[in-house]
């Protein structure tokens, strides 16, 4: 079972692989119709003509577009971004500095935001008729019609500056120093290496912009599970443990969610691939030190190399968790799990 | 224009839908704010009072009636840089969305007519398109177009077809396999006939219910795109601007944030309102969340 789940999952991924040839070439293009000049910016005042193709060529920016793009690609395939333009680093990294952040971000904001709409689905459904739901779904209706980036703003404002109950810059408090790096992760490492401070202090900051990410998931998570259910207990085989006696919390619990929550978790595939792009906005709001947030400075300064490396780190990371919230998704379906062994 | 039985009752049932008249009348207000802008703004959305920055909103202490909705930083008026700023949203919204929904809907009911090598094209540039963030598509493509409000329309167009294209495909699909487009064929329609006369109805519900939710998704972009300074010029006040600036001194001033923040809910709300109110009244069977666009 775990092997063939392991080898569903390695397909999904070699499926991807047309796709992201396709991204890459897409962001390449896109991004060389730019009209302003990356390399007239970077040079210091008072430079030479040659001072300019001199930096053009160590770009690579004096040859064919589809040369660039094959040359771009090969370096990309052996683990080289190239440098960046603005920070004048090496643009693998800058990344690699700051995915891990992201991915504890994101992590977060997808287990509060699954959570939440599954409890919420679950008590919309448990006071069916009543006034819960319409509390819950009212809930629901205004926490979709205010975007991520606002929901940041707002707690900031409410829950940041007015009550000061949490804190909202960056990743860790002034004063308390970074663990010793291990795996990257700010909250690993502070377990591993013991430093219950930080540890306390990384999580802190993270509330606040994992909740803004939530918001924009729990909601849907939501309704999808309360309508589901609606659907499923029509079934007969409900009907059958109800008349076997079986308590009404069971039949909930261990007979109707199962199924129902199939609906929910191919939602959450899709919108976890979105709440990656959530991120660019949140972090820059709460300046965490993530992808996004380096994504907005390079858009700001227009670093090519770093926008186009980003940009193709979000497009893996959506692709991923669409590949596993798909094998997620068949190994909790009998059905479709038979399917995909054949 | 005449209409059927049928699409009369259709009508009947969304003018009768609490959502849908919630939707269309903080629609239709907003609307008629943003046209009238130049005559109902007290002052002009530019003029600076540097005597009175950052006043509250009139009915607090320390407010000023000649400014109801109090002032930012530079002293300009925020009840008139609001309304001015529904123009460019409502712009915005009505133009991408549009654009959108005729793009998607076009190549999903092409490749659902087709099918074959058509179908299969588009279904993989739908795939390509779905692997990005939207906000980081929309950001590379403002990147390499330049800034600007008509670019951020463009922007919206060119990513946002996917969402009509994967919906109205698999529903055209449907359409694709009933007894009178069969008819149609074999009375002799052309491939253009089909597709406009008998298709195109058959999933304008459908078509209708989405354009509503894509208006709301494309104030959103609007505004993430002006908040970070992609789109209009610095001196337009668009609502996102208006959130970018008040956002520095928003511990002082809470309302320079919140007013522009609540301009953005009631917005997409009602749009989100009337969408769902016309699914429901038009019975399209479909789950349809929102801002996919963050």
């Amino acid at each position: 079972m775990a092997f063939l789940t392991l080898q569903l999952l390695f397909r999904r991924l070699v499926l991807a692989i047309p796709i992201l040839l396709c991204v890459s070439a897409l962001v390449f293009g896109i991004l060389r119709l730019l009209p302003a000049d990356p390399v007239g910016m970077s040079l210091p005042p008072g430079a030479t003509a040659a001072d300019y193709e001199k930096l053009k060529q160590a770009f690579g920016l004096d040859r064919p577009l589809f040369e660039q793009y094959l040359i771009w690609l090969g370096k990309l395939l052996s683990g080289d971004m190239g440098g960046s333009i603005f920070f004048r680093r090496p643009v693998t990294e800058l990344i690699a500095k700051a995915l891990p952040a992201t991915l504890e971000l994101v992590s977060a904001g997808f287990a509060l935001g699954v959570i939440v709409g599954g409890a919420g689905g679950l008590g919309m459904f448990a006071m069916r008729g009543g006034a819960g739901e319409h509390a819950l779904d009212g809930a629901t209706t205004i926490m979709m019609a205010i975007p991520e980036f606002l929901w940041a703003i707002l707690l900031i404002l409410f829950v940041g500056v007015s009550l000061q109950l949490l804190p909202f810059i960056g990743r860790l408090g002034p004063g308390i120093q970074l663990p010793p790096p291990v795996t990257g992760f700010l909250l690993v490492d502070s377990v591993l290496t013991g430093r219950w401070d930080s540890l306390r202090s990384a999580l802190l900051h993270l509330v606040l912009p994992a909740t803004a990410l939530a918001i924009g998931l729990a909601p849907l998570v939501m309704r999808v599970l309360r309508s589901s259910l609606l659907e499923t207990v029509q079934d007969d085989y409900i009907t059958q443990a109800r008349l076997r006696g079986v308590s009404e919390r069971r039949i909930l619990l261990r007979h109707a969610l199962p199924n129902a929550a199939l609906p929910a978790i191919s939602l959450i595939g899709v919108q976890g691939g979105f709440m990656f792009g959530g991120t660019v906005l949140v972090e820059m709001i709460f300046a965490y030190p993530g992808i996004g947030n380096l994504m907005v400075d390079a858009v700001r300064n227009h670093d090519l190399p770093v926008i186009q490396a980003v940009a193709l780190v979000y497009c893996v990371l959506v692709l991923g968790i669409n590949a596993v919230v798909d094998v997620a998704y068949m190994a909790v379906n009998p059905r479709l799990r038979l399917a995909g062994s054949r | 224009m005449r209409l059927s039985p049928r699409a009369k009752a259709a009508w009947r049932r969304c003018l009768t839908n609490p959502r849908v008249v919630t939707g269309g009348v903080i629609i239709g207000l907003m609307a008629v704010v943003a046209v009238l802008a130049p005559w109902l703004a007290p002052h002009d959305p530019q003029e600076q009072d540097l005597l009175a920055t950052l006043l509250p909103p009139m009915w607090l202490a320390g407010g000023e009636a000649r400014f109801p909705f109090g002032t930012d930083t530079l002293g300009r008026c925020i009840a008139s840089r609001l309304m001015y700023g529904a123009r460019i949203a409502l712009y915005v919204a009505v133009v991408a969305a549009t654009g959108a929904m005729i793009l998607g809907t076009l190549l999903a009911i092409v490749a659902a007519y087709f099918g074959g090598w058509v179908d299969w094209l588009i279904s993989r540039a739908i795939e390509v398109w779905m692997a990005f963030p939207p906000v980081v598509l929309a950001l590379i493509l403002l990147v390499g177009m330049g800034a600007g409000v008509n670019k951020v329309i463009l922007a919206i167009i060119v990513i946002d077809w996917t969402r009509f294209c994967r919906v109205i495909r698999s529903e055209a699909l449907v359409v694709m396999v009933r007894d009178y487009i069969a008819a149609a064929k074999l009375a002799g329609f052309s491939h253009r006939q089909i597709m406009l006369k008998e298709m195109l109805p058959a999933v304008l519900p459908l078509v209708i219910t989405m354009m509503s939710i894509e208006m709301g998704i494309a104030v959103i972009v609007e505004a993430i795109m002006s908040f970070v300074g992609l789109s209009v010029e610095p001196d337009v006040p668009a609502w996102g601007v208006m959130i970018a600036d008040a956002r520095q001194t928003m511990h002082q001033a809470p309302w320079g944030v919140v007013l522009p923040v609540g301009a953005i809910f009631l917005a997409v709300l009602a749009f989100n309102l009337l969408g769902d109110g016309l699914r429901r009244a038009l019975d399209t069977r479909l789950v349809l969340g929102r801002a996919e666009a963050a």
